[in-house]
């Protein structure tokens, strides 16, 4: 095919393009890029069991990791006073250009011209099945077998930021000063492994919103949390099959 | 039919007159808000300006609402026994100052310890002399956690007055509550203080919900004063 000569032609327009003709053409590009089996844009393969918008809950017999880090938001009682973020930047030195954590909000009507603001604190989902994990090319991002939270090697990376695109949660950056993709990691090496229960958000939080522990324990406040059939336990994005580990709820506020 | 022409002419005259004193009285006196021009109470209709702000001797605020409405004084209380009811006229006298308030004078009449508060305590003086003068219209919170707003004007415009939270659940002074920020907690306004005087679910809706009706976060701020400052560029 020589490009000068096809340049040449005149444009033809999409005008006169049989329908069938440009459905073929995107079929073939949803097949390729595996959207049209229900995947995401960087799968090759169809993505696994997707789940309906409030399903996702465990289904296996077992956790698969001991122990299984998890965190519940008790989303109604955020605020958004963003103190989980100033304590992750301190303790994770976050550049001002990045962050692990983050607080999103928006509006629901309740009423005839009535709203309210609700604010959802997000930081990476550590999920058991993680997209950023699978299009790593380096393997410099990976899933720790002990704890399941996804950590990052950061020697390793190459900066192609291939995970950041493949993220549900939006939950990675690329750090300049270590050239280096960067991401929450529960804390593990500022925190969990020197001893500490929770991670610095959890701490910081004055008003309860983030639970932090292990779903593996029955004795765990997160197990009891998920574990509660009377109360609707979401997820975000389940429809990507990533199966997160970052639980939400709402809960009535005692007095 | 002459003689309603007439009165309806006197009605008029006397209607515009009225209207226009009172806008040279709120130039003088720099009000920040034309109040009580929605108050349906009679009694409104029977005085001015329900604030009185005047920066002369020194800056000092007057509620006649508080003292015709709250207290239930009449005209004659007053006027014009121991104020002319004439703008400024008072001040003109040269004795209106402290000294004489408590000699009995002006506001002393009243304000001397028994009928009314006194006008010597300490803890009285910010209720005349408030630290600015001006009602503000949003007040945010940043201790003990950023990004909470309570809408001074929403609460005025509600029918409340300056005695309904000052001094008993807020000091009447910006900041002042945030200077404890350990007292300064939802647990206190659930146990009936600060704003839970109000916000307990029969009065107003209870603490405990709505969060984010006052808590609108850091980023609730920076829309807020973003908006303001397009605002400011408009006009």
């Amino acid at each position: 095919m020589n490009i000068k000569e096809l340049e040449k032609l005149t444009n033809e327009g999409v005008d006169n393009l049989p329908s069938l003709e440009r459905r073929t053409f995107l079929r073939a590009g949803l097949v390729i890029t595996g959207l049209f089996m229900g995947g995401t844009v960087l799968s090759l393969t169809s993505a696994r069991n997707v789940e309906g918008a409030v399903g996702s809950m465990p289904k296996d017999e077992k956790y698969p990791y001991k122990p299984h880090y998890s965190m519940v938001m008790r989303q109604n009682l955020c605020v958004d006073c963003e103190r989980c973020m100033e304590a992750c930047v301190r303790t994770n030195h976050v550049p001002s250009y990045g962050w692990r954590t983050k607080i999103l909000e928006r509006a629901r009507n309740i009423g005839p011209g009535q709203k309210e603001t609700i604010f959802m604190p997000v930081l990476c989902n550590q999920c058991n099945e993680p997209p950023c994990v699978r299009v790593c090319p380096t393997v410099a991002t990976y899933k720790d077998k002990t704890t399941g939270i996804v950590m990052m090697e950061s020697k390793k990376c190459i900066g192609c930021k291939t995970c950041m695109a493949a993220c549900p949660y939006n939950a990675r950056y690329f750090n300049e000063e270590t050239r280096a993709v960067d991401k929450c990691n529960f804390c593990w090496d500022t925190r969990l492994t020197k001893g500490m229960k929770d991670t610095a958000c959890v701490e910081a939080c004055p008003a309860d919103v983030r639970v932090f522990g292990d779903l593996s324990d029955p004795n765990s406040e997160v197990y009891k949390l998920v574990h509660q059939p009377e109360t609707t336990v979401w997820v975000l994005r389940p429809e990507t099959g990533a199966l997160p580990n970052v639980f939400y709820m709402n809960v009535t506020l005692d007095i | 039919m002459k003689m309603k022409a007439l009165l309806m002419a006197t009605l008029c005259f006397v209607a515009v007159a009225g209207t226009s004193l009172a806008t040279a009285e709120k130039d003088t006196a720099a009000l920040p808000e034309p109040a009580g021009d929605a108050a349906p109470a009679k009694q409104y209709e029977s005085f001015g300006d329900t604030q009185i702000v005047d920066m002369e001797p020194v800056k000092h605020m007057f509620s006649h609402k508080s003292h015709v409405v709250t207290a239930g004084l009449t005209c004659d209380s007053c006027h014009p026994s121991l104020f002319e009811r004439k703008w400024g006229a008072a001040k003109a006298k040269g004795d209106y100052n402290m000294a004489s308030l408590e000699a009995g004078k002006y506001c002393g009449a009243c304000h001397d310890g028994s009928t009314a508060f006194n006008t010597t305590g300490p803890e009285t003086c910010k209720l005349c002399h408030g630290s600015d003068m001006k009602q503000p219209e949003v007040i945010v919170f940043n201790r003990p956690v950023k990004g909470v707003v309570f809408s001074h004007k929403e609460h005025v415009d509600m029918g409340l007055d300056c005695a309904s939270c000052h001094d008993s659940a807020f000091e009447m002074r910006k900041g002042a509550a945030e200077e404890t920020p350990g007292k300064f907690t939802m647990r206190a306004f659930y146990a009936g203080k600060y704003c839970g005087v109000c916000h307990n679910g029969n009065i107003a809706f209870a603490a405990n919900t709505r969060c984010t009706t006052c808590h609108i976060g850091v980023k609730g701020l920076e829309k807020m004063s973003s908006k303001a400052a397009a605002d400011e560029k408009k006009h």
